[in-house]
């Protein structure tokens, strides 16, 4: 099959991440709060599904992803497409079916597409303290909100799949 | 063996592929591919936007109808009050009309306003910017003054079909023509990087010399005809001090901005009735 369903099903779950992310980050927008999530988009696509499929919805994640954010278009999609080839190159040291490791790998992506983000900005912003205050601040807040939306994340796509009748075990479970 | 080694750096081999495919397309299709996932996803965000007002309605549906008498009173005087600035400033447009021909003046720009709604806020340390519900279907153009009750909200960089995205003023990338009120020499405005903690700040360089702020004598500084997109006299912000710029000849400092521009609901776009000529910025 060209394309696994499950790759359906992650891009829809990560466009729905992605709206309730800017509609949060709208109604804070009088606070210093913002939350940047885009860490969870590319873990269970990267660790479940065969690279064609996962190169597939990672592309269409990031490409709606940059569509929807005031960012250089593609910037978004090489970043998670970079995230996600290093996590697909080392997936077989992670446990897909619990949500420990999925956690850990998308806080540290998180992060990276913070700082990259960040590089994108451009010198002019890197000379400004306020914008290293509001990059913490914008740190601190998304891996708090990370603990919690996380597992709420990766649970809710397991749960699409039993909704949808779909494989619920990776293609290729480590070895242990 | 070699199948496994092939394996492992599929993704990067993948990866390489899509940058160098990424960095061949040519940029018109990269726009058609934005505008395509964009209007994708606008319907959502209008959608969640007329929500918001079915649950305003709902909300003021509950409130009593004394509370809905005192509210009409209310709107009552406001209205005749607003009926009166009407007539007079009428009768000063007439004055102003009288004297420029008078004087034999050019004709200044004009423009019509077009209210818009805030669909979505996105505030952050990397952007500044605000999605309103009005786009091609309103015949919004890129680069149209976006303004509010306070002064200056923005400037229209993206026209979609039904929405656009207005960068704010206090984006590091706004500048802006600006002048200190009572004094007719033209200074930059320019958006900074946001803590995100206290109100809304942006810079003001290029000034004379001669010109000093303080807190407790704040100047307001104010939009130029200079640069087109805005017409005079709309509030920027204050400005409470003034220090020697880089230059040493002229001076710097901070604006501080409203901050209901950071909860705004509701904004009024400038649409020129003359479009200015590109080239020679010119009506």
């Amino acid at each position: 099959m060209l394309l696994d369903p499950r790759a359906i099903v992650f891009f829809c779950a990560n466009a729905l991440l992605l709206f309730l992310m800017l509609l949060v980050n709208s109604a804070l927008a009088a606070s210093p709060v913002y939350l940047l999530l885009l860490g969870p988009m590319v873990v269970l696509p990267a660790l479940y599904l065969r690279h064609q499929s996962y190169f597939i919805c990672t592309l269409f994640s990031g490409l709606w992803v940059d569509a929807a954010l005031p960012v250089p278009f593609g910037l978004c999609t090489s970043g998670l497409l970079l995230c996600g080839a290093f996590v697909f190159m080392t997936r077989s040291r992670f446990r897909a079916e619990h949500n420990y490791h999925p956690i850990l790998i998308a806080h540290g992506l998180n992060f990276f597409m913070i700082g990259l983000l960040s590089l994108a900005a451009g010198f002019p912003e890197w000379s400004s303290v306020a914008f290293w205050i509001q990059v913490a601040t914008t740190s601190l807040a998304s891996h708090g909100a990370l603990l919690v939306v996380a597992p709420w994340f990766f649970n809710f796509e397991r749960m699409l799949f039993m909704l949808f009748h779909l494989e619920n075990e990776p293609e290729e479970l480590p070895l242990l | 063996m070699a199948k496994l080694r092939l394996d492992k750096v599929k993704p990067l081999v993948a990866l390489g592929v899509f940058l160098a495919a990424w960095w061949v397309i040519p940029t018109t299709v990269k726009s058609f591919m934005q505008v395509s996932f964009a209007e994708f996803q606008a319907p959502a965000w209008v959608a969640t936007s007329y929500l918001d007002d079915l649950e305003g309605f709902w909300a003021r549906r509950s409130h009593s109808k004394v509370e809905l008498i005192e509210a009409g009173r209310d709107l009552a005087r406001i209205k005749s009050l607003y009926q009166f600035n009407a007539q007079r400033n009428r009768t000063l447009e007439l004055e102003v009309e009288r004297l420029e021909a008078i004087l034999n003046l050019p004709s200044r720009r004009e423009f019509r306003y077009e209210v818009a709604r805030v669909i979505r806020r996105d505030l952050s340390a990397w952007w500044q910017h605000l999605i309103i519900r009005k786009g091609r279907d309103f015949d919004i153009p890129v680069g149209a003054a976006v303004v509010f009750s306070g002064g200056v909200v923005g400037r229209v960089v993206e026209v979609d079909a039904f929405t656009s995205r207005v960068e704010l003023i206090t984006s590091p990338n706004f500048r802006i023509a600006a002048r200190f009120e009572g004094d007719e020499r033209p200074v930059v405005y320019q958006g900074a990087p946001q803590s995100g903690f206290g109100d809304p700040v942006g810079s003001v360089r290029d000034a004379p010399q001669d010109i000093m702020a303080s807190r407790q004598a704040p100047l307001q500084l104010v939009s130029t005809r200079l640069g087109g997109s805005f017409p005079p006299g709309l509030s920027i912000g204050r400005v409470t001090w003034l220090e020697p710029g880089s230059s040493g000849i002229f001076q710097a400092g901070q604006v501080e901005l409203d901050p209901r521009l950071l909860s705004l609901h509701e904004v009024a776009v400038l649409i020129s009735l003359s479009p200015t000529d590109s080239v020679n910025n010119a009506p």
